[in-house]
């Protein structure tokens, strides 16, 4: 049984991973702060554009 | 940003954020699979079975309400479950040297966690063709409702990898989303000749070129856990990556024209072409198809095998929230576009 348990983990590196080893979460934590920094900077983008129209409407020239 | 504004883009990533959460978090049901010997011959064997996903027994737990049902054509072979392990059982079993078929099938029964299915587990060497001796056959098992909690379903070859659904698709739904809009703005365009119609897109093509890679080189991750290749040639496939190529044309087109002033048009034109390909490469022709990709070959779309209602409860959120992402991509890259075009014709 240990040998193909090791075979199949060998031969699908994913589900290796996944198999009880506590990686899921490791995992989780890489996306949740790649979703933040995503979400950080599209936030930044649409404050600093919000403040350019603002300034460029009240001194259109 | 007014509250309208805050709630649908904070909402989307925090939808996100809870499929991230639930997406990776959640376990896995029970599948079996491998089967040990995978060759037997007639007479006494000692048999066992693997499972992956979530554990059906707990540490030395006891064999009361498990059994194990080997399948041989029609008929049913009993056996003596001898240990149950968080992912695994051994058994006893009589191969009978008679069977309906060399191959056969097992079923594993725990008692709260469903039927667990391995086809063609063991094969039979050395047997004659027969119905199996009445005193080996089992009785078909008691229709009994599984408790499997909230996890996701296990489907042979796809196991774990079935996490990426909430990534891959959304991406897609999301494309189809964003170049509809651009496929509105363009047909406006042509109407009206306003250049604010071409604004819209051109921010749309842009971004859902972002979101069409990025179902590329998921599909293609996903291709390489469950079909072995990173790239098939699939009807599928192939319509996509023509897809993305065709709307990078259209950026191609723009650049190269420069500020002719005919270009709003002439991409407009362009882009309505695009999205029509889009919809036959992506959607009419590969369901005249053979195609390994799910939802083809005749199949409008997903149905009951595809996804269950815990994996339900995260897809659609996924939905909507990789949707809510693009649209804000697109409304930033909007902005600029128009931003750009005030400061060019002042």
């Amino acid at each position: 049984m240990n040998f193909s348990m090791n075979l199949i983990l060998f031969l699908n590196n994913l589900e290796g991973f996944f198999f009880g080893s506590g990686k899921a979460h490791v995992v989780t934590g890489v996306a949740m702060i790649i979703l933040g920094g995503i979400a950080f900077s599209l936030w930044r983008m649409d404050r600093r554009l919000t403040r350019i129209e603002n300034e460029r409407n009240d001194n259109p020239s | 940003m007014s509250n309208w504004n805050i709630l649908w883009k904070f909402g989307g990533i925090l939808l996100l954020a809870y499929v991230i959460l639930r997406g990776f978090c959640t376990p896995l049901q029970p599948g079996l699979v491998e089967a040990t010997p995978d060759r037997l011959g007639p007479g006494p064997a000692t048999l066992e079975l693997m499972a992956v996903g979530r554990p059906f027994a707990e540490e030395g737990s006891s064999l009361e309400g498990y059994r194990l049902i080997l399948r041989s054509g029609t008929d049913l072979i009993t056996t003596n479950l001898t240990g149950v392990s968080p992912h695994g059982v051994q058994a006893e079993a009589t191969i009978p040297d008679r069977l309906p078929s060399p191959a056969l099938d097992a079923f594993l029964l725990p008692p709260s966690s469903g039927t667990l299915f391995l086809g063609n587990a063991f094969f039979v060497e050395g047997a004659a063709t027969g119905t199996i001796p009445v005193e080996l056959a089992s009785k078909a098992p008691d229709e009994t409702i599984p408790d499997l909690g909230f996890s996701f379903p296990f489907q042979p070859n796809i196991m774990e990898s079935i996490r990426n659904l909430l990534w891959h698709v959304p991406m897609w739904f999301a494309m189809f989303f964003v170049m509809g809009i651009g496929f509105v703005a363009s047909l406006m365009q042509l109407r009206t000749d306003a250049v604010n119609w071409d604004h819209r897109a051109e921010a749309a093509v842009r971004t859902g070129l972002v979101f069409g890679i990025l179902g590329l080189a998921t599909g293609s991750l996903w291709a390489r856990w469950t079909w072995g290749a990173w790239w098939v040639s699939d009807p599928q496939l192939n319509g996509a990556l023509v897809t993305v190529l065709l709307y990078t044309g259209y950026l191609i087109l723009r650049a190269a024209m420069g500020e002719d002033e005919r270009v709003g048009r002439i991409a407009a034109v362009y882009n309505v072409f695009a999205f029509v390909m889009l919809v036959i490469l992506l959607m009419v022709l590969p369901r005249y198809t053979d195609s390994l990709h799910p939802g083809k070959d005749g199949n409008p779309g997903f149905n009951s095998y595809d996804l269950d209602n815990s994996l339900r409860a995260v897809f659609y959120p996924a939905v909507i929230g990789w949707g809510a992402l693009c649209y804000w991509m697109y409304t930033l890259r909007l902005r600029i576009n128009r931003m750009e075009h005030r400061l060019l014709t002042q």
